[in-house]
């Protein structure tokens, strides 16, 4: 379409907080800061479940999920997610973990499919770099 | 593209939220889809929520969901919240009021960011409210950003218009201020459970009583359907009601009038209308952002320019530049078309 200027559209981030964990002080900091790097943020709020999370994950036609646990219970709920997220076809959205996971258990959830695993410390800019990395190659 | 579509009438879900995602920020859909689109759907009645942020719009339509699904129905829902005139991002959140439903297979709820549109509903929201009704949702509910005083754009895109007010937004002047009001089929006064709401149910009741819903500050469009369809209900007037949507209180009063009207609003010629109606208005947002920009454009250039200069040394009464412009304006919007074809 010669002569329109392309409008650059947001990509859409889902930000959730899974199982029994109602800290969401590092989530309510990370919505306000995506919505002002510029993409659309559905947050689903606290205590959710791995089901809620997908369904939520393919109806909004997201292009990343980013969940946060501060509970201990990552490996179990993170797996359940990306084993549920994979049935509904939809390996093409990008995968982010955030939260107090220990080192050791990083290569566990890199090998289910999370692309980065944010532990407690890490700097926003951090965050949003290697979001744009991952989201550089698509239209 | 026709794959889409047959996937999404079959119910398929991936396809359905992909087909809302091909809408690009010009407003433009594949012309095949939208074609199909506007074949198909226009049976089912869209019900719009709107009201000032914080009173409670995304309770009321989690709690009427519970009970639409009572009945079996399957609900669409389209939600939408404003994007950031900053960043153009946003942060869409809606559907944490209604998370219950977000596993039933029943209900597709799909939040939106109204992306440089203004009036509270997008072109996008109504693309997004077809394809719910192809895929066989019914009814679909929009539930616009918080809207204050003149934002009544929702009016030509829904078929029922439910304004939804809370306390803590002025005294009964600002009720009788034109806007809001005047664009409702149903007002609801939420948390009536607190006194100042029960007050301000009563200053609605008292500043509607009397008013038939076919008035002057309807949008010109409604007011002929109005007439047409107020024959069913019986008063005629703009209903009121009190309720408490978090505890769900007076919540089935509303969802029997909603019903209603929604029935009223079923015949082959109120869908002939609402047709219209909706296509009406999509040409002409469609047109007011096209040939804005093209003015926009106009001005900024160099013949744009002279009569600036010769407006302001007052050589030229400022209304004898406007046949000019809009000349220019329309060459410019016909190379443009000439340019995409």
């Amino acid at each position: 379409m010669s002569g329109i200027v392309t409008v650059h559209t947001p990509k859409r981030i889902l930000i959730g907080k899974v199982g029994l964990d109602g800290h969401d002080r590092g989530a309510k900091f990370l919505i306000r800061s995506l919505r002002d790097a510029g993409y659309e943020v559905i947050y689903t709020g606290i205590r959710r479940t791995p089901e809620q999370i997908v369904r939520t994950a393919v109806d909004e036609d997201v292009d990343v999920v980013g969940l946060s646990l501060l509970s201990g219970a990552h490996n179990e709920l993170l797996a359940r997610v990306a084993e549920l997220l994979k049935e509904e076809g939809t390996e093409d959205v990008v995968l982010l973990a955030g939260g107090t996971i220990p080192e050791k258990d990083i290569p566990h959830l890199a090998a289910l499919g999370f692309r980065h695993v944010f532990t407690p410390g890490t700097p926003l800019s951090e965050i949003l770099s290697a979001l744009e990395r991952e989201l550089a190659d698509r239209e | 593209m026709s794959d889409l579509v047959d996937k999404v009438c079959r119910g398929d879900r991936r396809a359905l939220a992909r087909a809302m995602s091909c809408f690009d920020s010009a407003g433009r859909t594949e012309p095949a889809l939208e074609a199909h689109l506007r074949r198909s759907t226009g049976r089912v009645p869209w019900w719009g929520f709107t009201g000032p942020p914080g009173v409670g719009k995304s309770t009321l339509i989690d709690a009427l969901l519970v009970r639409l699904r009572r009945q079996g129905r399957r609900i669409g829902v389209v939600a939408v919240d404003p994007s950031s005139p900053r960043s153009n991002g946003a942060l869409l959140g809606d559907r944490v009021r209604m998370m219950r439903h977000a596993v039933d297979a029943d209900v597709f709820i799909r939040s939106l960011a109204t992306r440089r549109c203004q009036g509270g509903v997008s072109d996008a929201t109504l693309h997004c409210a077809r394809l719910l009704e192809l895929a066989g949702y019914d009814p679909v509910l929009i539930e616009t950003v918080g809207v204050g005083q003149n934002q009544v754009e929702v009016a030509s895109a829904a078929d029922l218009c439910v304004v939804v007010l809370g306390p803590g937004h002025g005294d009964d002047v600002q009720l009788i201020k034109a806007g809001l009001l005047e664009i409702a089929d149903i007002v609801v006064v939420n948390k009536c459970d607190l006194p100042e709401s029960r007050r301000l149910l009563k200053e609605v009741r008292a500043e509607l009583a009397g008013t038939a819903r076919v008035q002057a500050g309807r949008p010109r469009e409604r007011q002929e359907e109005d007439r047409l369809e107020g024959a069913s209900d019986a008063s005629g007037g703009i209903e009121v009601v009190g309720l408490e949507a978090k505890s769900g209180r007076g919540v089935e009063t509303l969802l029997q009038q909603l019903l209603g009207l929604d029935r009223a609003r079923r015949t082959a010629a109120a869908q002939a209308r609402r047709t219209e109606r909706r296509v009406r208005g999509e040409i002409r947002r469609r047109a007011e952002s096209v040939v804005g920009e093209a003015l926009e454009r106009v001005l900024a250039g160099s013949v744009a320019a002279g009569w600036v200069a010769r407006v302001g040394r007052g050589e030229f009464p400022l209304g004898s530049v406007i046949p000019e412009l809009a000349a220019s304006a329309l060459a410019e919007v016909q190379q443009r078309e000439e340019g995409e074809r």
